[in-house]
């Protein structure tokens, strides 16, 4: 079951691209549809204990592998890649554009299931770079003067995380001669601060700091965001980045890089500052979607806060709140392409009123800034609360009250949002603006019932759910 | 020993030519020629499986990312292509100085090794390391080379 | 029969309900088709559970709170009741609502209401029970919201009110489940010392607040004049009153060890007084066919609290007996003011006048709920006040008389009702009016009928329906023949109120004035004015309160305002924009900055060398 995930998008790709282009043209999308379903189909029969055997292996030696944390993120690809192709099914114009769109979000696909199922380091930095080839060319899609210039920034830094990367690879491969994570990870945990290691270990986590969009390390990321096109950005926000960048980073900082002490307390000064320029930078913003990226940034501060925390709960709290950020900042991506699509902008001054006209939008909206923002019932909030108690059990209670206060920022900025967008009145020339198509809609409605859904059936989740996420912490 | 020396002029000559040359299509192709090198170079070493990485890392990912950061930069006109060809000498003298004395740095550093070191694996051949032990990543860079192919239809295409 | 098979009666109205609310405003029949469906599914359900024991429990939330059902004689009873009414309404309401904005709303909120009662009758724990509780709330506020144009301010101050005493429920169940170190109802049996007691008289407060009683009940006349009709019929009269009533039984007979003596008896009992009293006399100065109604469907409750609070076990049966005859009349009564609203347009007592003639289906169907209402023989009303009658006479003569005095005062303004609003003179405008249709006639005539039934053959509904409720064991002892002086004082007090209204009438002009007297009697005057002025009314006596104390603290609020108005937003704006020019869109200075952590988190890996 697990090499299909990687075979089938790589299948489609091909057959699609076979030349019977006029046919193709118009399967893609649907493909695409298919594609994600069977993937969140997949999900769920590997997470109930059935397909786990892997027929397809026999014929390659990947060595995947598949644990919970695995399942969590695979979903969430799944779901956020399914919304993407609705989103651009409807946002893209042209059959001939919509269908190389559709191939690059396979290959975005092959890119990040492959890089939550692999178990080497030299493959997982050949997947991130997978993930991230795909992601310049979506960004650049439109081919404007923002889009190139936001595609440029993230390929400089990207390069410069692919340099950091490769050389603690490298560095990583003298030590230990074999790049496998287990190998790797008892090498580290032998090699007991010896400071060579340390700084592969050190230039690597930059790398994945880079690639996650972490402050300091955060420049390409607000406008790679805003000038990607609509679809794209949802990707984009969603997973691809969680994927490349936070993913990995939960991967080696709890089985390869042992739980360190000295990692813990930089992704704990990491996160934290994250969380704190994220907010204030968004606050500032007039432009919807750089505003959504700023909030992104801040949002994954609380991931990387809670994996320095280091704890099982910590880091449950931290799989979880990636799961739901994925969830409610791709709505929230969706519900600005929706306005962006509709109105013709996404500058917060230029609108206004849109409540009214866009229903919908609005209230998906919504439940994704309330969401955000941690109001209880909502997913946001339990995921949030988890991180705060782990926190505070943890001793590490400025750290905590730091979360708490910065959660205060974030339902400032994202109610000043609502209000400019969506509440008011109809700002000028926008008096003919009309709901967003259905394949917007649709997208934003499957996000939402997740949001609340996950919400509301936290108590029943969190034995049986949620708790086995740490099984992979050993 | 002859064919050592031969390799370490020809690997640096290739290296300073990717670097300064004015053209980036060249430049990329002297990245090629220099992993090229570089890695019959780490085979002779006797170690395979970094002669691999350097291999993939080079053929598919690096000139991946080379035709994305090509396309969306703008070509030279030879004009500014000619004045570049002036300037890279006086612009690159500095590179080898600083090379050695961040050799003669690292030399003198004392960076402890004391903990056990594996041996790296035996085999030899690259096609049973490529063919055998590295699936995975034969399926991530026909990946990068298909982005790098829709990249190329998508946004040069007019 | 299936054990989950106990889960239908919640899930099939709350499916509907939702299905109902998806359906398009067009298809109003196909709503309504739904809605007699789902009801009358519900109905045939409840009745073929009827009479089985199931208990069905699985788990929750954790912490000892399990979604567990009891399905035994009492809740079954009270839930082919509760079935039944939202049949007979549901129906009433095809034609009533018809043409009615907010349709959609109405039948899904009725049906939801229906679920959110079964669940609360039906749940074996208390927090659950508090959620279907909650719920219910909900719905309520809902359906007066939708009323008319300004039910808001109604709605809101129901919300106020039974939000606050559900918080009262909350704190009790809170209390009782710490005492009793288990959430299960069933399991519950506490003894009435201090602890116990403020569990009980919080638990009471949600449960006989939620029956309307006096004071609590101040939304009530309100939502009449607001609400949708079918709704005052449904709701306060009816299921609320079942779902009250319900709970105050179960907690006063099996989860708080009540004995006769105790001072929660007499403060029940109290409670019941005054209530019956109070809301009786301002039922009598209405001008208005839904407000008097209203007012009399609060003073009634206080013969089921006081047959209750007797503690005795004829006390208790006449209670419970009567909570079921009072949900019968009353609806009954509702659905006729429905009725001639519908027909005349009005509800306005000094409009009306005469119709009796133009709809005799309708002036004999109130007739008999009238006088069931009042308590003649042999009518339903009369034999549960009897029972109540004999066990408040034992306990204390003083409840006694205020039980005999409400029942003089609710014939009189009974037949103040009938006369001016179906007999007397008719105004012109009223000479076309014919009688109303047949979906709105059914549920009152079967309702009237069923008042009848229970009352002639008043074993029937005793013996099958109530007694099991208390069991054999508490009855031992216990004969329930009538009392041939508690009979004979009844029909003196009813005539003396025949006489004292065909006076007064005389005298006042007219049958709509015929409660003038009172009205302007010196002392009661005062305090009448009083009242209309709503100085009685712990809701707006709240208000100015808060309205007080708000204003005291306006100047405070201003201050701290500032703090996070301007300062905060101050803070918050200087420090974005200090960040926002950091950013300057170079991708140089970010690749330098991404350095400059690469550095710093090398060093700090590397400190210890």
């Amino acid at each position: 079951m697990l090499s299909p995930l990687l075979l089938l998008p790589l299948l489609a790709i091909m057959i699609l691209n076979l030349p019977i282009r006029s046919l193709t043209q118009k399967l893609s999308v649907w493909v695409g549809v298919g594609l994600s379903l069977w993937q969140i189909v997949a999900v769920i029969l590997l997470a109930t204990g059935r397909g786990c055997t892997d027929t397809w292996g026999k014929f390659f030696t990947l060595g995947l592998s598949c644990d919970n944390l695995t399942l969590v993120l695979l979903m969430s690809i799944g779901i956020v890649t399914l919304t993407t192709i609705l989103v651009g099914w409807q946002t893209i114009g042209g059959d001939k554009q919509r269908f190389g769109f559709m191939n690059l979000v396979f290959v975005a696909m092959i890119g990040m299931n492959g890089t939550v199922m692999l178990t080497d380091l030299f493959s997982l930095y050949i997947f991130i770079e997978v993930t991230a080839v795909a992601s310049f060319i979506l960004i650049a899609y439109q081919r404007d003067t923002n889009a190139l210039e936001g595609a440029f920034k993230y390929i400089i830094l990207s390069a410069t995380a692919t340099v950091m990367m490769l050389l603690s690879i490298s560095i990583m491969l003298l030590v230990v001669g074999d790049t496998s994570f287990a190998a790797v990870g008892s090498a580290v945990k032998q090699s007991q601060g010896n400071p060579l290691v340390m700084f592969a270990v050190g230039i690597f986590i930059c790398g994945l700091l880079i690639k996650g969009g972490v402050v300091p390390f955060h420049g390409w990321l607000p406008a790679a965001y805003s000038a990607a096109p609509a679809a794209a950005s949802v990707l984009l926000a969603g997973i691809a980045t969680k994927t490349s960048g936070i993913y990995a980073l939960i991967r080696l900082t709890t089985s390869v890089f042992a739980n360190n002490e000295s990692v813990n307390s930089v992704l704990l000064l990491a996160g934290t500052i994250s969380i704190l320029v994220g907010a204030f930078a968004a606050i500032g913003q007039s432009d919807f979607k750089k505003m959504l990226a700023y909030s992104s940034i801040s949002q994954v501060g609380y991931i990387i806060l809670a994996l320095g925390c280091g704890t099982n709960l910590a880091i449950i709290g931290a799989v979880f709140h990636l799961f739901n950020h994925s969830i409610f900042k791709s709505l929230l991506f969706v519900n600005s392409a929706a306005v962006e699509t509709q109105s013709g902008t996404t500058d917060m001054n230029k609108l206004g009123g849109l409540g009214t006209k866009m229903p919908v939008t609005n209230a998906t909206s919504l439940i994704a800034f309330l969401s955000t923002a941690g109001v209880p019932p909502l997913a946001g909030f339990w995921s949030k609360l988890i991180i705060v108690i782990a926190l505070w059990q943890n001793g590490l209670h400025t750290y905590a009250t730091i979360a708490v206060l910065a959660s205060v920022l974030t339902l400032a900025y994202l109610l000043l949002m609502q209000r400019r967008v969506f509440f008011g009145k109809v700002a000028d020339g926008l008096a003919n603006v009309k709901e967003a198509g259905w394949g917007i809609t649709v997208a934003a409605s499957i996000l939402a019932t997740i949001t609340v859904g996950v919400g509301v059936l936290f108590p029943w989740m969190f034995n049986s759910v949620l708790m086995p996420i740490s099984s992979f912490l050993k | 020993m002859t064919i050592n020396i031969i390799l370490g002029v020809s690997l640096v000559l290739a290296a300073a030519w990717t670097v300064m040359t004015a053209r980036l299509l060249r430049s990329v192709i002297g990245l090629a020629l220099t992993s090229m090198i570089l890695t019959i170079i780490m085979f002779k070493l006797n170690s395979p499986l970094a002669a691999v990485f350097e291999l993939s890392v080079c053929a598919g990912l690096i000139s991946a990312i080379f035709i994305s950061c090509i396309s969306l930069t703008q070509r030279l006109t030879d004009e500014q292509a000619a004045t570049k060809q002036k300037e890279r000498f006086s612009k690159f003298w500095l590179l080898p100085v600083i090379l050695v004395l961040a050799g003669v740095a690292l030399y003198q550093v004392h960076i402890p090794l004391d903990f056990h070191l594996q041996a790296a694996p035996s085999e030899s051949d690259v096609r049973n390391i490529i063919w055998n032990l590295r699936h995975l990543d034969l399926i991530g860079q026909i990946a990068i080379l298909l982005a790098g192919a829709f990249g190329v239809v998508a946004l040069f295409k007019d | 029969m299936n054990d989950s098979f106990i889960l239908l009666p919640i899930a099939i109205p709350f499916i509907a309900g939702l299905v109902v609310l998806l359906i398009s405003q067009r298809i109003q029949s196909v709503k309504e088709a739904i809605a007699l469906l789902a009801t009358a599914a519900t109905l045939g359900l409840t009745i073929t559970l009827y009479g089985e024991n199931i208990n069905f429990s699985i788990p929750w939330t954790g912490f000892g709170i399990d979604f567990a059902l009891r399905l035994y004689h009492f809740s079954a009873f009270i839930l082919v009741a509760a079935s039944a009414f939202s049949f007979l309404f549901v129906l009433y309401s095809c034609s009533f609502m018809r043409d009615k904005p907010y349709l959609n709303q109405f039948y899904s909120y009725l049906l939801i209401t229906l679920a959110m009662a079964n669940g609360a009758v039906l749940s074996d724990n208390l927090v659950l029970m508090l959620f279907f509780w909650e719920g219910l709330m909900l719905t309520m506020f809902g359906m007066i919201a939708i009323g008319r144009p300004g039910a808001y301010k109604t709605a809101i101050k129901a919300f106020i009110i039974v939000g606050g005493t559900d918080l009262c429920l909350m704190l009790g169940i809170g209390i009782a489940g710490h005492l009793a170190g288990t959430m299960t109802i069933s399991k519950i049996s506490l003894p009435v010392d201090f602890l116990g007691s403020l569990a009980f008289v919080f638990m009471m407060i949600g449960a006989i607040s939620k029956a309307g009683s006096v004071p609590f009940h101040t939304w009530i006349p309100d939502a009449a004049v607001d609400a949708p009709l079918p709704f005052m019929a449904f709701l306060p009269a009816s299921l609320e009153k079942l779902l009250g009533i319900y709970l105050l039984a179960r907690i006063s007979l099996d989860m708080f060890k009540l004995t006769a003596g105790s001072w929660i008896s007499i403060l029940l009992m109290t409670i019941g007084a005054i209530t019956i009293l109070l809301a009786v006399m301002m039922a009598l100065v209405q001008k208005d066919y839904k407000r008097l109604l209203a007012y009399h469907a609060i003073s009634q409750v206080g013969y089921m609290i006081l047959g209750i609070g007797t503690c005795l076990p004829i006390g208790i049966i006449g209670g419970l007996f009567h909570m079921i005859n009072h949900a019968l009349y009353k609806s009954c009564l509702f659905l006729t003011g429905g009725a001639v609203e519908k027909q005349t347009g009005t509800t306005d007592l000094a409009k009306l006048g005469g119709i009796g003639i133009k709809m005799p289906v309708t002036f004999v169907c109130f007739l008999i709920a009238a006088a069931s209402i009042s308590g003649v023989p042999p009518f339903n009303g009369f034999y549960s006040k009897e029972l109540v009658y004999d066990a408040a006479l034992e306990r204390g003569t003083i409840f006694y008389l205020a039980a005999i005095l409400g029942t003089f005062l609710t014939a009189a303004s009974f037949l103040k009702l009938g006369h001016a609003a179906f007999l007397g003179k008719r105004s012109e405008q009223n000479d076309n009016v014919r009688e109303t249709s047949l979906p709105m006639l059914v549920p009152m005539i079967v309702i009237a009928a069923v008042c009848i039934v229970f009352g002639v053959w008043n074993y029937l509904p005793l013996n099958d329906l109530i007694k099991p409720i208390l069991g054999e064991e508490r009855l031992a002892g216990y004969e329930f023949s009538p009392n041939t002086m508690l009979i004979t004082i009844t029909v003196i007090v009813l005539v003396g109120a025949l006489l004292h209204h065909l006076f007064a009438a005389k005298v006042n002009g007219s049958g709509y004035k015929a409660s003038d007297h009172i009205r302007h009697a010196p002392f009661l005057e005062v305090i009448y004015t009083k009242a209309e002025k709503r100085w009685f009314d712990p809701y707006d006596i709240g208000l100015k309160i808060v309205q007080g104390t708000s204003r005291l603290g306006w100047w405070i609020d201003r201050g701290i305002d500032w703090l996070y108005e301007d300062f905060a937003v101050q803070v918050a704006k200087g420090l974005s924009s200090i960040i926002k020019l950091a950013h300057t869109g170079s991708y140089s200075m970010y690749v330098v900055w991404s350095l400059i952590g690469v550095l710093f988190v090398v060093i700090m890996l590397m400190k210890s060398f």
